[in-house]
């Protein structure tokens, strides 16, 4: 088919002004948070499910690939199109549906930004948990196909331990429902395979979400330490400890210098990491937790620990680590997350070889890591414009996640595979186990159209 | 524990499902996830057909065939193969009891557990839990398997050896099968082990019973406790001779458990809810089993449907049901009905049109007349593919 003909077509679908085909327009829409550019037909601007699933339809049809895209903040080149295919947008499907608060479910389009999700939920008293740092920019959508985490995952599980349902559009145009309110639709779960699977095996155009009644109380601690190594012990003593926080985040001091620098979060500069540790539920108990984990930590050599005084200083210390990710865009003009996770007590071992890694290929990696279930974030920081040291980043970035594998963790936490990690999946996956992911995914979209290149490799690509 | 114990389980499959209406020509039991595979090869280099069953507490939740070549029974792969104490997780076989496990757990160090608490948890492996998707009230806490499994091992349609997940809490690596691979009942890959999280032991536990004598009243109170701060690990609520008996379970810090069962029982009160507490984890394990189990193997069905009306779903199935045993999982929108018929079935499919209705524990003769029980867009175009895609030669039991 030709192609004004496929331009025509998706205008008629959504009309003229919500396509774009021109080159300088499509430009913005190669490439997102990750490092991998693509290449774009066209974009189309969906407004609802009936859009997705006629697009879907026509392309389906026609043998043409096709991608969602939610905000672009996808970090692994999930959201790229790899082959001219067609971008389906939905920056515009950003409605909450329902909240539902008798059910505890909230209803809400793709296109709507995690944080204004929470935000809608907090003035009645309820929040979602998956909270990733990227959430003021995020889409709901996006979280659901990269299976998101987040600081308070840790507690309360990721993603797809909180989407309950969802209206799909299938690979082949036909749209449906997958759970919903209820809980345990019959058969093989279903929603546990969509969640995560990068827009692979359809399109989400509503989701139901689960929501929980906001704690009684919460309390946040900063601890300093002179040692990195001392503060992942102590992670290791709270959950000894019998105690599950909320949250366990670790920043080391290359990061903590840049954050410092862009939000003022009152770390200490000279610091070799902080610590933050949260705890939530009700009031009864709490502070005779916080005073166990403020013990555990002069234990492990804490240099000094602080608890917020209210939510205005727990809100800024909070800055500090989601604003951790922007901030080191200070010091290089360019970054790559690793997302690789190890078992907890696999921390040290695994920091210790990061820095060994820094060091063989001479790029800065600062590490900022959901530390509680050993999910680490090492930001290799480089300049792009020079090809050698790019390079070398993708050798760092390549390395650091077998250190991972080899640890008897996985490589990737929360990012998802994209077109980034494809090399790495045999490293955690043997021949059986990728044949039938790939048999899933031929069974559900025959033809390959649906976000094609991404989360498996291809044959001829594993090494 | 003692690994890959092996016990004396000859006949007992048989019996089970020749009680439900199957005819099986052969059981096998193996006692490693190697003879296991040994069986599969054979039987799809045969062309045979296999059914997985391990404790047959939920055996309807699948298609039971009318007849199978060879039963595989996985109670002999029982054991735990890891326990990893620092990292709060462990490797166990799939024919391993849930009170084997917790029986094991709790003996280490401090104390642990696995919040997974189906009925009949005495005969439920994990690997049976896994393929029926089992859970109990303590899902309103922990959630179910979905939310504890970290990994999973098996063995597919033709014999090979296949693994998801791992060992880390987040993991995002490839599609989640550890997740699909829940509820699939055993038609499209043998579950040989699974990597699940563990808890150390609450500090304090406690019940608190009380007895509603409306159903205006219940749900009032239980709409006003999903409300509250307050953090119930489960919530059941059995209709008893006109009036509905709510026992509510809590656990956590001494602090915490005292002022919840304080707070429970003075908000129950507000809505003429008359009870008391009793702390303990033993008399809170005791009051919860006895209000899921039934006496017996009775038939069984479960029911879901949004939070608020569990209710008013259970009492118009204990008005259908009689004397046979309703529980609700409030919190959960779950109930369960034991000593299901048809007129029962039908019943609950017709009060469950915003939620699902599935079988446990049935007659062959009744699942034969169930209908489907997805909707036939998901049966077309997903879950059919995916069936003939992994299991052509039909080795496992028709998936729905």
């Amino acid at each position: 088919m030709e192609k004004e003909q496929v331009r025509d077509a998706l205008q008629r679908i959504v009309g003229k002004e919500n396509v774009l085909w021109k080159d300088v327009d499509l430009a913005v829409y190669s490439y997102d948070a990750g490092l991998a550019k693509g290449r774009a037909g066209f974009v189309a601007f969906v407004d609802n499910g009936d859009h997705v699933a006629q697009i879907v339809s026509f392309l389906c049809k026609e043998g043409i690939s096709y991608v969602a895209r939610g905000s672009g903040t996808n970090l692994t080149g999930g959201t790229i199109p790899m082959d001219g295919g067609v971008v389906i947008e939905f920056s515009r499907m950003n409605r909450i549906l329902e909240i539902d608060i008798e059910n505890e479910r909230v209803v809400v389009e793709p296109g709507i930004y995690n944080l204004t999700v929470q935000n809608a939920l907090a003035e009645k008293g309820y929040y979602y948990a998956p909270d990733p740092a990227s959430q003021k920019a995020s889409s709901m959508g996006g979280n659901l196909g990269e299976n998101a985490g987040g600081p308070h995952c840790l507690k309360y599980g990721v993603t797809s331990n909180h989407v309950l349902g969802a209206e799909v559009v299938l690979p082949n145009g036909e749209k449906t429902w997958i759970g919903g309110k209820s809980l345990d639709q019959p058969g093989p779960d279903l929603m546990g395979l969509l969640v995560g699977s990068e827009g692979t095996l359809g399109i989400v155009t509503k989701m139901v979400c689960r929501i929980m009644r906001s704690p009684e109380r919460v309390l946040t601690m900063l601890c300093i330490y002179s040692s990195i190594e001392a503060a992942g012990q102590t992670v290791s003593d709270i959950i000894a400890e019998g105690i599950i926080p909320a949250t366990l985040e670790i920043m080391d001091n290359l990061v903590i210098r840049a954050v410092e620098a862009s939000v003022h979060a009152g770390y200490p500069l000279d610091a070799e990491a902080v610590l933050l540790i949260e705890l939530d539920g009700l009031t009864d108990g709490m502070d005779e937790q916080m005073k166990r984990i403020a013990e555990i930590c002069e234990k492990d050599g804490a240099v000094s620990h602080r608890l917020a005084k209210d939510a205005n200083e727990r809100n800024i210390l909070w800055a500090g680590r989601r604003g951790a990710f922007g901030a080191v865009a200070r010091l290089r003009p360019a970054y790559l997350v690793c997302d690789g996770t190890v078992p907890r007590t696999q921390l040290p071992k695994a920091l210790s070889e990061v820095k060994k890694i820094s060091e063989k290929y001479r790029v800065p990696i600062g590490n900022v890591f959901h530390a509680g279930d050993g999910n680490l974030h090492p930001l290799i920081l480089f300049d792009d414009r020079d090809a050698d040291e790019l390079a070398r980043v993708h050798k760092a970035g390549s390395e650091i996640l077998k250190v991972c594998a080899d640890l008897g963790g996985t490589i990737s936490g929360e990012h998802g595979i994209g077109t980034e990690k494809l090399r790495e999946m045999s490293l955690v996956f043997k021949d059986g186990d990728i044949r039938m992911m790939r048999g899933i995914r031929q069974a559900v979209d025959r033809k390959g159209l649906c976000n094609p290149g991404k989360v498996l490799p291809a044959e001829e690509a594993r090494p | 524990m003692t690994k890959n114990r092996a016990t004396t389980n000859d006949g007992a499959c048989l019996r089970i499902l020749e009680s439900l209406g199957v005819a099986a020509k052969q059981v096998e039991r193996p006692t490693k996830e190697s003879e296991a595979q040994q069986v599969l090869a054979r039987a799809f280099k045969e062309k045979l057909t296999v059914l997985p069953v391990g404790g047959a507490t939920a055996i309807s939740a699948g298609t039971l065939p009318e007849r199978v070549d060879i039963v595989l029974d996985t109670t002999g792969m029982e054991g735990i193969a890891d326990f990893d104490i620092s990292n709060l997780n462990m490797t166990v076989l799939a024919g391993t009891t849930l009170d084997g496990i917790n029986g094991f757990l709790a003996g280490q160090g401090n104390g642990f557990f696995l919040p997974l608490d189906p009925p009949f948890s005495q005969r439920a492996t994990i690997g049976g839990v896994y393929a029926s998707n089992g859970s109990g009230p303590f899902r309103l806490r922990y959630g179910t398997l979905r939310d504890q499994v970290l990994g999973v091992r098996g063995i597919d349609a033709q014999g090979g050896e296949v693994g998801f997940g791992g060992k880390t809490v987040k993991n995002v690596s490839g599609y989640d099968l550890t997740k699909f691979l829940i509820g699939s009942a055993g038609s499209l890959c043998l579950i040989t082990a699974a990597v699940l999280r563990v808890y150390p032991l609450p500090a304090a536990s406690s019940i608190c019973e009380v007895t509603f004598p409306a159903l205006g009243e219940l749900e009032k109170f239980l709409q006003t406790l999903r409300s509250s701060v307050l953090l119930p690990s489960g919530v059941t609520v059995e209709p008893v001779k006109g009036a509905f008996r709510v026992l509510s379970a809590f656990e956590g810090h001494p602090l915490a458990v005292e002022r919840e069962n304080r707070d429970f029982l003075s908000m129950a009160g507000t809505f003429g809810g008359k009870g008391e507490a009793k702390m303990g984890r033993e008399v809170m394990g005791k009051a919860i089993r006895g209000a899921i189990e039934p006496e017996g193997d009775a038939m069984a069905i479960k029911i879901t449907v949004p939070l608020s009306e569990g209710p008013r779903t259970l009492a118009r199935l204990k008005e259908l049901a009689g004397a046979a045993k309703t529980v609700l999982f409030a919190g959960n929108g779950e109930i369960l009905v034991y000593g299901a018929d048809e007129r029962i079935i039908d019943g609950a499919k017709g009060l469950a049109s915003n939620g699902y209705v599935a079988p446990l524990r049935l007659h062959r003769s009744l699942l034969s007349k169930w209908g489907p029980r997805v909707n036939p867009t998901l049966e077309q175009f997903v879950l059919r593919p995916i069936k003939e895609k992994l299991d052509p030669s039909g080795v496992f039991p028709p998936m729905l």
